[in-house]
């Protein structure tokens, strides 16, 4: 596992729950002992163990930049959002400009991070993650420009490319970290990642204010607090650049590597996730549990702002209560989608992803109704569990949706969940038919409607979550992810990783498989 | 399940703190007496299509009480003047929207003057502050009581929010100087980016010659 190049490789790694969250392999991998590295690592210098407070190089020096890079990134994407009162009146924004430029910074990455992956695969992980953050700082520096609406939106849309960190995050923490604890891995580096969505709203106000008391007045205040962003982006883009690696080993690695031709066809791999309608129903899912997280980042400062007639700096720390739950929110939805799994197999999965997301959207929808601030809080607060659990959940499931084309489907759900971002900001937040109230509002029906479908993912080795197994043959498991490969390529013996997947899969058939069949899974 | 009932109980106790502190009589600007006030204002610059600059133009306001004055004008302390928007300037942005329920009226957020009541004429000169934005305003003078509640008001404009009314362009926020420091940043973090690559690859070059 790991290889760096079959089209969708650069993908790996992302959800990577191949087994269930565990801190660290059992030993049936043989471990290599070498007193070269800090932590104990597998026969490809991948680490074995997650230990969360070192920055012992390489690897979880890696994790701590990865994540803290990408965490920049969701800071400077959303930092307009807690400045809005200022910048508004500034610019003399109307509720549509704000709105077009909310969906404006979530939009760019739904390209980038396609991109990322291409970029990872040709310069590594690290120029990767260094590239976009560093040609981003420009985009972030340049609002001490921005003078009316189209100039805001823009900047809002180019700073918004950067996001597709998350891919490159990712992308390096399947070559440090052995693919049985990948899960947790990416899972707690998605999650603190998402928090900078939480920190940026605590941040940029308290900044703002700095340079207020001063002597600044409010209109360049705002522009210079900018500044503080863009400065992160290039001190991030210089550490990774000095202290990061691309592999255990070293950098050189990666060149020895070029050259070597795509094992698997891109245009197939694209067939069988386009193809699987579980990609879109997750497509949609996660439109609205990552896509709700992220349109309420942008709105939910200035609502508190302007509906409770709260202070900036105050508004700030209540939406930074949101995007800061990410901390254990998300590893929590992941880590009680294994439980339920353990028990009910795959269908304890789907049902726990579906009352999670449902739950999310039903305290949005009290959100939208609450008239004070104290329910407001509240409601918001659980709204963001339910909302960053469900991310955590979906991604949990995504794995076993196929393992040929796991990539693009990881990519196409990530972009799915901007989409639904943008889609929600433009129909519910930018025109003047909806208070913001009444958007959550109907922002948390949607939510409730759009988790329906999860009830129609059906496996024909694990059932859905109202109908039992259509297949339940010894080897349904292996059928479902062998059959993605033609005879001929069985033959060639391209299957073979899939059917070791499949082996490790058959514990999502639940606590009877466990009690019959003891495999290696924690 | 401790912890449980006690968060459940500081919920209930927080709810009830709201909800006590809300049950105040709800104040509404058409109970306030209208027209107490006279007001009027001269703007620094005037004439048709004149846009005064935030920062620099000033404006001359003076108010005093009407002829028609008001039935609780023994209840005037303080006289609260403030910029309001004009109806065009709220238009698509429901944060200045105007709200019968005082509280949560958004239409005057701007404080220009408060001076305690006086029969006589009373005027002053303002400069437009650096924070007004861009828009269309009038002036509005609340007369309030000893516990700070509005009873009556007057304003520069007729009741529609038609007449009277002046145009204000904001200070744009921009200075040259974070222009240039905004482009030095910008250039570092390129260059710095391509010179460590090509710096990089150099190095790696010469050791694969090695």
């Amino acid at each position: 596992m790991g290889s760096t190049d079959e089209p969708g490789s650069s993908m790996h790694g992302v959800t990577g729950r191949e087994q269930s969250y565990a801190f660290s392999v059992d030993g049936s991998e043989p471990t290599n002992t070498k007193k070269k590295y800090n932590l104990p690592v597998d026969a490809e210098d991948k680490a074995t163990v997650f230990k969360l407070f070192s920055f012992a190089k390489p690897h979880m020096r890696t994790f701590h930049l990865s994540w803290i890079s990408f965490s920049t990134c969701f800071v400077s994407t959303f930092a307009a959002a807690p400045l809005i009162p200022i910048i508004r009146e500034n610019l003399n924004l109307t509720k549509h400009d704000i709105g077009n430029a909310g969906v404006a910074s979530v939009s760019g990455s739904i390209f980038s991070r396609l991109v990322m992956g291409a970029v990872c695969d040709l310069l590594g992980p690290r120029y990767g993650c260094a590239f976009l953050v560093m040609l981003s700082a420009p985009t972030v520096f340049s609002m001490s420009f921005v003078s009316d609406a189209a100039g805001f939106i823009t900047v809002r849309f180019m700073i918004g490319f950067c996001l597709a960190t998350f891919v490159s995050c990712q992308y390096w923490m399947s070559t440090m970290f052995n693919s049985q604890i990948i899960g947790l891995v990416n899972g707690t580096a998605a999650g603190w990642g998402n928090m900078g969505g939480g920190i940026t709203q605590l941040l940029m106000p308290i900044v703002y204010e700095i340079i207020r008391r001063c002597g600044s007045t409010a209109f360049t205040a705002w522009r210079i607090a900018f500044f503080v962003p863009g400065w992160l982006h290039i001190i991030m883009g210089i550490l990774v650049l000095t202290l990061g690696q691309d592999l255990p080993g070293g950098n050189r690695a990666a060149m020895e590597k070029a050259g070597e031709v795509a094992k698997d066809k891109f245009g197939k791999i694209l067939w069988y996730a386009v193809t699987n309608y579980r990609t879109w129903i997750f497509v949609l899912l996660y439109g609205y549990s990552m896509g709700v997280e992220l349109s309420t980042d942008n709105v939910i400062a200035e609502y508190f702002f302007d509906r409770f007639h709260l202070k900036l700096h105050t508004a700030g720390i209540i939406a930074a209560c949101f995007g800061m739950a990410n901390f254990f929110a998300r590893p929590a939805g992941g880590w009680a989608s294994d439980i339920a799994a353990k028990r009910f197999g795959m269908r304890g999965r789907l049902w726990t992803l579906w009352i999670i997301q449902t739950s999310g959207g039903l305290f949005c929808v009290w959100l939208g109704r609450a008239n004070t601030l104290v329910t407001a809080v509240v409601s918001m607060v659980l709204f963001s569990l339910g909302a960053q659990a469900a991310c955590g959940a979906t991604f949990a499931i995504v794995p076993f949706v196929s393992r040929r084309a796991l990539g693009i489907i990881s990519g196409l759900t990530g972009a799915g969940g901007n989409f639904g971002s943008g889609l929600t900001q433009l129909v519910f937040f930018s025109t003047s038919r909806f208070t913001t109230e009444e958007g959550l509002t109907w922002m948390g029906v949607m939510i409730v409607a759009c988790t329906l479908p999860v009830t129609l993912i059906h496996f024909p080795q694990w059932g859905s979550m109202f109908f039992p197994p259509s297949n339940d043959s010894v080897d349904a498991t292996e059928h479902y992810y062998v059959g993605e490969y033609s005879k001929e390529e069985q033959q060639i013996g391209m299957h073979l990783k899939s059917k070791l997947f499949a082996d490790g899969a058959k514990t999502e058939g639940g606590s009877s498989v466990h009690k019959g069949n003891a495999t290696n899974n924690a | 399940m401790a912890i449980q009932k006690i968060l459940f109980a500081s919920l209930l106790i927080c709810s009830l703190i709201q909800s006590i502190h809300g049950a105040e009589k709800v104040r509404l600007f058409k109970e306030l007496d209208k027209g107490a006030l006279d007001v009027t204002t001269k703007p620094s610059r005037e004439g048709p299509g004149v846009v005064l600059d935030a920062g620099k133009d000033t404006l001359n306001i003076t108010w005093t009480l009407s002829s028609i004055g008001s039935k609780r004008e023994a209840e005037f302390k303080i006289i609260k003047v403030k910029l309001c928007y004009a109806p065009p300037s709220q238009v698509d942005r429901p944060w200045r929207k105007t709200h019968d329920e005082l509280f949560k009226d958004k239409t005057c957020p701007h404080k220009i003057i408060a001076k305690p009541y006086d029969k006589t004429l009373q005027s002053t000169t303002w400069t437009l502050e650096r924070d007004i934005p861009t828009g269309t305003y009038f002036v509005r003078a609340y007369a309030v009581d000893a516990i700070g509640h509005e009873v009556a008001y007057g304003q520069s404009t007729d009741d529609a929010k038609k007449t009277n009314l002046f145009s204000v362009q904001a200070i744009s926020g921009r200075h040259a100087s974070l222009d240039i420091a905004s482009i030095c940043f910008s250039v570092f973090s390129v260059v710095a980016l391509v010179v460590f690559f090509v710096n990089e690859k150099r190095k790696a070059k010469i050791e694969q010659s090695k």
